[in-house]
């Protein structure tokens, strides 16, 4: 299952919809997302993670790298389930990040 | 199972991961258990693929084997001799620090040698051979 993006920012707030299969060779279609929504400077990181499948340590990176990039910014972790969100746990990622089953829009 | 053997480019670890896949399949693991082993297997291509070789291109070859109660995937590459397990792998407090201060490195291999039940790497022939191995359920 190949990896999709779609991003979003509005006001104070991005939203980046992940699916598909996230590892080494696709992260660098985060990182640039995330590059891209940096211009903006949110306040807000809001990530879909609904339809992600598969989640590889460079996808995680993506997430230390969102945090220097965006500074202080709150990071949601929308719909994360599964294996997906196991390996967020494991890694401990779980505490740095708001998990939540869904998002008001 | 016949071995896959692919180019060592980023681009193969879809390869790699279904290949996974169809050894898990045919070995009857849990979802769980196949998604854990083709992280596994993913985290360690994508180690041989970036340090291993480099970015300079070389083969990794992929072999599953059902015996008896457990499925074995191996990977083999010709880069330099590169034991994972004595990499420096995240602590419980590393683990639990904020990700502004988290290290880069270290991750994909900790969460390889945590996905699977067993783990062994060996030297051979000048090629690094990385045994993952998960136990399978008995059946009734």
């Amino acid at each position: 299952m190949s990896f999709q993006l779609s991003t979003d920012a509005q006001q104070d707030e991005a939203r980046i919809t992940l699916g598909g299969e996230l590892d080494a060779a696709a992260a660098p279609q985060f990182k640039d997302a995330i590059e891209q929504v940096a211009v903006t400077s949110p306040k807000r990181l809001v990530l879909f993670m609904d339809e992600l499948a598969f989640l590889a340590s460079a996808g995680l990176r993506v997430l230390i790298f969102a945090r220097q990039k965006l500074g202080d910014v709150d990071i949601y972790v929308i719909g994360s389930k599964g294996p997906v969100l196991n390996t967020l746990k494991m890694s401990g990622f779980h505490q740095s990040v708001y998990l939540q089953d869904s998002y008001a829009t | 199972m016949e071995t896959l053997i692919v180019p060592a480019s980023l681009n193969n670890l879809t390869d790699i991961r279904n290949y996974v896949k169809e050894a898990a399949s045919a070995a009857g693991t849990s979802k769980e258990k196949l998604y854990q082993l083709q992280l596994a297997a993913d985290e360690i291509a994508t180690n041989i693929i970036t340090y291993g070789y480099s970015g300079k291109g070389g083969e990794i070859s992929v072999r599953g084997e059902i015996e008896g109660d457990s499925l074995t995937i191996t990977l083999e590459d010709s880069g330099p001799a590169f034991d994972p397990r004595v990499r420096e792998l995240p602590s419980e407090e590393d683990l639990s620090k904020p990700l502004e201060e988290r290290a880069i490195g270290g991750l994909g291999i900790f969460l390889a040698l945590q996905g699977v039940d067993q783990f062994d790497y060996r030297r051979e022939g000048g090629k690094n051979v990385n045994i993952l191995k998960v136990f399978l359920p008995k059946l009734a």
